[in-house]
């Protein structure tokens, strides 16, 4: 009687083992981080945002004018890299995005060489057209990719541009996100003739961390957005970018093209035709301010300042 | 595509073991942090826990101390500790993963240490002391060597917890193998994810049977179960005092 129970238990324990066995095998075919597709009906809107403060900033002034128009408006916060917003505006878990130009180019066409705004802008929509991605007008403001440098390292070295960076290049450990090194490592070996640096990833997009790496000395260049309230803060030195491998970033709405309709393209150009880069300075300043304000009321304070809600 | 296969076609292309940001570096770099770790660890804990289980003194409040010990996040403590690094002006270093893991590991260590100094039997301590050993030597010669199976046994448990978690390294810009999880969520490369969870389990199993096999070689000769009970010659096998566990278990943690 003793013995059968514990057989049956020993069968009833393999076949639980076996079962999870033949799910876990299941789970490493598909997609671990793939959503339901979102509602994708006219009139709801579902905005996403990569995590830093700018595009957060962004997602809310677009979002909240479309809100004042009567769409419906949900946000999904904080998406990491482009890698996996992209992914998720093609499934339809997310409608739209606050992208940079140049970067969204590059990702959507890697042997893109345009790098003026204006060139960026004309060859984006044909690029993202094979990703089943839309794009409105690109907003006057922008927010690059930037090498950042310490004044103090900048004037013991020379230092004006990314070139003057080249004989050093052995020696310094560059800090920037984790994405940046297969996207960027071939661009200066190449263009800058940068030979053997040394990467460190720090992922917040600039943010704190790197910034506070660059100052403790632990990295001797970091690449924080040009739009970055710390780097006026800190007396940082943007390197010129003099051979321009570091294509324009305006700010531009990414779309899934599926929901692109002539309304919402007016409503959001409306908007982007406002958005400069002193405005993204100003609001990114209000911002990072010492009452730690959320997004959306720097983005409801200055939209209504501007009459746009 | 199947990640798990795409991940084990990765970990055997030699030409991915190479270079800063290769496999070798990492688990280099992985078990770095792991040494370190431990090596404080143990400084802190086996001095303490050999104090406590020569003495009987203290070992409510340490029992209470250690339990509450593991209750900690140790992710919320990290980042706690890169914080202050942050405003101490050190920027993003490795001391604060260091300081967190040595935190992480001292509970089993401790436990171990002094649970296996309660483990010996009293008898062979009383005896030691009648044959005019001082305090020190029979805590070096009699309960130290009585008691390192549960030590190595509390290293054990310390260590595997340790490799496992020092993957969080990764998540404040510092090496390891926690990389392949950071670069596979970061750059949507699942397989990079797989390859990093897979190095860190056969890593923590390998260590662990590599320990295993320590724990088995300091068990002092003549010293095994049974044997204790068959040497006891005046037949009074059963009158054992009651703290006689078997001497090769592991201290049980969680985690």
């Amino acid at each position: 009687m003793f013995s059968r129970t514990k057989t049956r238990a020993r069968v009833g324990a393999l076949a639980l083992g076996l079962g999870a066995v033949v799910v876990l095998a299941g789970c490493t075919a598909g997609d671990p981080l793939a959503a339901g597709s979102g509602s994708s009906t006219a009139g709801a809107i579902t905005i996403g945002n990569q995590a830093f403060p700018e595009s957060e900033l962004l997602a809310q002034i677009y979002g909240q004018v479309l809100a004042a128009k009567g769409y419906d408006v949900t946000y999904e916060k904080g998406i990491g890299s482009r890698e996996t917003f992209i992914a998720a505006l093609k499934d339809g878990s997310i409608d739209l995005i606050p992208d940079y130009s140049g970067n969204a180019l590059v990702y959507a066409d890697p042997k893109a060489m345009a790098t003026s705004p204006a060139d960026v802008e004309a060859a984006l929509p044909a690029a993202l057209e094979s990703l089943g991605l839309a794009v409105t007008a690109a907003a006057p403001g922008e927010d690059s990719d930037a090498l950042v440098v310490t004044s103090e390292y900048a004037a013991t070295n020379h230092l004006t541009s990314i070139g003057d960076l080249t004989p050093l290049a052995s020696n310094i450990t560059l800090g920037a996100n984790t994405e940046f090194e297969p996207r960027w490592r071939a661009g200066l070996n190449n263009t800058y003739g940068f030979g053997n640096w040394a990467f460190k990833a720090i992922d917040d997009y600039g943010g704190p961390g790197t910034l506070a790496d660059l100052l403790a000395g632990n990295i001797q260049v970091a690449d924080i957005y040009t739009t970055t309230p710390s780097i006026a803060a800190n007396k940082l030195v943007v390197l010129n970018d003099d051979k321009n491998l570091f294509a324009a970033q305006n700010i531009i709405p990414l779309l899934n093209k599926d929901v692109l309709t002539d309304d919402l393209a007016k409503l959001l150009d409306s908007v982007s035709a406002k958005i400069t880069t002193d405005v993204l300075l100003d609001l990114n300043g209000k911002l990072a301010g010492a009452d730690h304000p959320t997004a959306a009321d720097v983005a409801k304070a200055w939209l209504t300042a501007q009459g746009l809600i | 595509m199947n990640f798990l296969l795409s991940a084990f076609a990765f970990i055997f292309d030699p030409t991915n073991w190479l270079g800063d940001a290769g496999i070798g570096a990492r688990l280099l770099a992985h078990l770095g942090i792991t040494v370190v770790s431990i090596l404080i660890a143990l400084v802190l804990a086996v001095p303490l826990g050999l104090l406590i289980g020569h003495t009987g003194r203290g070992r409510s409040a340490v029992i209470a101390l250690t339990g509450a010990a593991r209750a900690l996040p140790t992710f919320g403590v990290l980042i706690l500790f890169v914080l202050i690094g942050i405003n101490f002006g050190a920027g993003l270093s490795l001391t604060p993963v260091i300081a967190v893991l040595a935190v992480l590991a001292v509970p089993p260590l401790l436990a171990g240490a002094y649970s296996g100094v309660e483990a010996v039997d009293r008898e062979t301590v009383d005896s030691a002391r009648a044959m005019g050993m001082t305090e020190w030597q029979i805590l070096t010669r009699v309960e130290l060597p009585l008691a390192l199976p549960l030590l190595v046994g509390g290293l054990r448990s310390a260590t595997l917890q340790v490799i496992a978690t020092a993957t969080i390294a990764a998540y404040v810009a510092q090496g390891g193998l926690g990389r392949y999880l950071i670069e596979g969520i970061q750059l949507r490369d699942y397989t990079r994810a797989v390859v990093g969870a897979i190095l860190v389990a056969a890593l923590a199993l390998l260590v662990d049977g590599i320990l295993a096999v320590v724990q088995k070689l300091v068990v002092p000769r003549g010293v095994s179960r049974g044997a204790t009970r068959t040497t006891s010659s005046t037949g009074m096998t059963a009158r054992r005092p009651t703290r006689s566990p078997d001497a090769t278990r592991t201290p049980v943690t969680e985690g």
